[in-house]
């Protein structure tokens, strides 16, 4: 399974308009507990809306701003646009 | 008969019905429409408090049964999860968990949900079914879910969940009767909670509920959540007023974690994982989905509004556009006001016998009273501004803006809301800072809050530009000019402050932030108004009573001792006055900025409120013009001298005085604000420090350096 593991990169270099899937979560755990009960977990959906630094990302619907260190724990995987 | 589901025929007396009214507590996720629901319920029967310790508003509202009874309602902060990252969610798990003295647990809760974002909206409701209480389940904004093309079948969930659920859209008012009349049910359903507690961490919330029931006296449902709760808290905010926790509790939850750190289980992701699996389970059952979601009218908006360059230029446009309706628009209601107040004074003058009673009417009441009121308008205007920011959703968008800016000082753009609010006024700003989870950041914005510049120096800006030049000469530009200077040395102020505690005093990591921003909306202009009407009424409250009560002191302390001669001048008689002795102690402190006793009297009685100078000013000056029409101040302060006979307002003074105003901490309410948030009086007192420090550092160093030059 590692084999076929797609390139994982921090949410910040997503581009804006592109969606890709949470993989994984760094940052401290507080942050990370609330992150996920926000529905901001592992394997949710984010589409970038704006920015580079700050970002505003959209998720089940509702938009997140994240600061950039925010934005550079967590790790997503470009999805391909056919796939939302 | 057929009765819809929240229409109960009488209950079977099993039980006798408490006699007590019930008390209900209303809980749900930020901006899920949470605060127009309780004021739709509640009307003007509530009562704003403050939970003693900390700064988080306590709203408790009353409403009544079908059958008349009066119902109790607190309104609790909106929060994500009851694993509390912030002072505010602290107060609701305490309050829900019965751990306030100060509250009594409430019996009953409201569950209010954004329709439009069922899954995470259910992620509190799962949580808070855990605590066993009767749940009522509101779906607020059926009508944004409808648009965004969801369908929620409330019968289903109802069955799902096993308590009561109310579709409703409490900004139209529909669902209210409902909500009220399922309020009224003497039994409510308890919820069927077929959720089991993951197996990895059984055991644990096992032991931990049994030490939680027995030494903690918590009952059975209850010490389960909370021991729910107390595995995941990882933070553990803790605020004043909130009952401890037993040791032997406390010793058992160290085990438990030493033991999961020992073997790397991430119990807090296991169990919202979980919580997850189950919300998703019911939302296949109950959620369809009428098309494809793609972006919202809010998501198009925001790419533009929160652009790196067009986001920029709209947020200039904003404040642009408030500091000019500042000066435009307010103007007629305050020439108004001017007149009106001069008038009266010219009235009681010729009404009554000269006398130390017509003084302290004309100069003390309404030279200083009358002074104040002046600054309503424009205290209204900036009002309704950051209300308007706040309703329309705006107010997210701004910190999302300035989060950039924010951290190069080591804050993040969730800071720039208390900061904004402070335009207004420090005191909402200060309360404003309760959703920081971060305690040193939190700390770092309420100490330089006050450095913005709030509506109370207003009136001392415009009274010391209008001193500067005489006449209209000047034209409105430079007047804007002279006072976003004002504005401009404040903000700067505030970011240097902070930047300069957080390499000091409160070294942290830089902060992670997330943030929901709301969808854009209409704006509520109803609750803007009543907003607006309830800080204008206390700014009325404060001149009729705090500042009326200054002016009549000081126009006594101005008046008394008497001067030995009957025909001295007013100048020599304020002097030998108490008012004037005392200030003659403080004038060698304040001489190298320029400033002499009279001014000294100012600064000393305007440290219960800022605008208190202009008052102040009113009553000492005014005093000279006894026997003339009640002149504007302006002109009063213009003709003011030395000793020597040199003006004593001169253009570098009058800046001086306001630069002073810029940083001075002269403002008792915000220091017990900041006694109450920090609940030490060693952060309050240390603002007054560092900021009077600064005003006094700052305005040697412009006058001095002005008088060099030659002004």
């Amino acid at each position: 399974m590692p084999l076929s593991r797609p390139t994982l990169f921090p949410l910040c270099q997503l581009s804006v308009g592109t969606t890709g899937r949470i993989c994984v979560i760094n940052g401290d755990d507080s942050f990370a507990q609330r992150l996920r009960e926000m529905g901001f977990g592992e394997a949710a959906l984010v589409t970038k809306i704006s920015g580079s630094t700050t970002s505003l990302c959209q998720v089940n619907g509702t938009r997140i701003a994240l600061n950039h260190g925010a934005a550079m724990s967590i790790l997503v995987e470009a999805l391909p646009s056919s796939a939302r | 008969m057929n009765l819809p589901p929240h229409i109960t025929l009488p209950a079977k007396k099993r039980f006798a019905e408490p006699e007590r009214a019930p008390v209900y507590a209303m809980v749900g996720n930020p901006n899920c429409g949470k605060t127009t629901l309780f004021n739709a319920l509640t009307g003007l029967r509530q009562k704003v408090g403050n939970y003693p310790g900390v700064t988080v508003e306590k709203k408790i509202g009353e409403t009544y049964s079908q059958h008349g009874r009066p119902m109790k309602i607190i309104d609790l902060p909106g929060a994500y999860s009851l694993a509390s990252r912030s002072p505010d969610e602290a107060v609701l798990r305490d309050v829900l968990l019965g751990r306030r003295e100060d509250t009594p647990q409430p019996d009953r809760i409201i569950c209010v949900i954004d329709s439009s974002n069922l899954e995470r909206n259910l992620y509190l409701v799962h949580q808070i079914l855990d605590l066993g209480r009767p749940v009522i389940v509101v779906l607020n904004m059926m009508d944004m879910a409808t648009n965004v093309g969801l369908r929620i079948d409330h019968k289903k969930l109802e069955e799902q969940l096993g308590v009561v659920v109310i579709p409703c859209e409490a900004v139209r008012g529909k669902g209210l009767v409902e909500l009220k009349l399922a309020m009224s049910r003497a039994n409510l359903p308890l919820a069927k909670h077929r959720w089991d507690v993951p197996a990895p961490i059984a055991p644990a919330v096992a032991e931990l509920s049994a030490s939680l029931c027995d030494i903690d006296e918590r009952p059975p449902l209850i010490a389960r959540a909370e021991a729910l709760l107390l595995l995941t808290d990882l933070d553990s905010v803790r605020v004043a007023g909130s009952k401890p926790i037993s040791d032997r509790t406390v010793e058992v939850l160290a085990t438990w974690r030493k033991r999961w750190e020992g073997n790397g289980t991430d119990w807090s992701a296991t169990l919202i994982r979980s919580r997850y699996e189950a919300i998703n389970e019911i939302c296949a059952k109950v959620l369809h989905r009428t098309r494809e979601q793609g972006l919202s009218f809010s998501d198009r908006v925001d790419a533009v509004l929160v652009h790196s360059v067009w986001g920029w230029l709209f947020f200039g446009l904003i404040m642009a556009a408030l500091f000019f309706s500042i000066f435009t628009l307010a103007e007629y209601p305050m020439n108004w006001i001017d007149a009106h107040m001069a008038t009266l004074g010219n009235w009681v003058k010729s009404a009554m016998a000269a006398g130390d009673l017509r003084d302290l009417l004309t100069d003390g009441v309404i030279g200083g009273v009358g002074g104040i009121v002046v600054f309503l308008p424009q205290i209204l205007i900036l009002f309704f501004f950051v209300g308007l920011l706040e309703s329309t959703g705006y107010m997210a968008r701004a910190a999302f803006i300035m989060d950039r800016p924010m951290s190069k000082v080591g804050l993040h753009g969730k800071s720039f809301i208390p900061l904004l609010g402070s335009y207004a006024c420090a005191i909402p700003g200060i309360m404003a800072t309760r959703t920081i989870e971060n305690a040193k950041d939190r700390l770092v914005t309420i100490l330089v809050a006050p450095l913005m510049s709030c509506s109370a120096r207003l009136p001392v800006y415009l009274l010391m530009i209008a001193t500067l030049v005489p006449g209209d000469t000047m034209p409105t530009t430079t007047k804007v000019g002279i006072m976003l200077l004002m504005y401009l040395i404040g903000t700067v102020g505030v970011f240097a402050f902070a930047w300069l505690f957080k390499r000091t005093l409160f070294k942290s990591a830089p902060p992670l932030m997330i943030m929901e921003l709301p969808p854009y909306q209409p704006p509520h202009l109803k609750e803007i108004l009543r907003q607006m009407i309830e800080r204008g009424w206390l700014f009325l409250k404060n001149a009729g009573t705090i500042i009326l009560g200054i002016s009549i002191v000081l126009w006594f302390l101005t008046t008394y001792p008497k001067h030995p001669d009957p025909a001295a001048i007013p100048d020599a008689q304020i002097a030998h006055s108490f008012a004037g002795q005392a200030g003659h102690i403080i004038e060698p402190v304040i001489k190298p900025l320029g400033f002499d006793w009279r001014i000294g009297i100012g600064l000393i009685t305007s440290f219960a409120a800022r605008e208190v100078f202009v008052s102040s000013m009113g009553v000492i000056f005014g005093v000279e013009s006894a026997d003339e029409d009640t002149t504007p101040i302006r002109d009063a302060l213009r003709a003011a001298k030395w000793p020597g006979g040199a003006v004593l307002f001169t253009p570098l003074v009058c800046f001086t005085l306001m630069v002073y105003y810029v940083f001075a901490m002269q403002c008792m309410s915000t220091i017990a604000v900041v006694k109450r948030e920090t609940n030490s009086w060693r952060w309050p007192l240390f603002q007054v420090a560092y900021m009077t420090g600064t005003a006094w550092l700052v305005c040697f160093i412009i006058y001095q350096t002005g008088r060099a030059l030659g002004y």
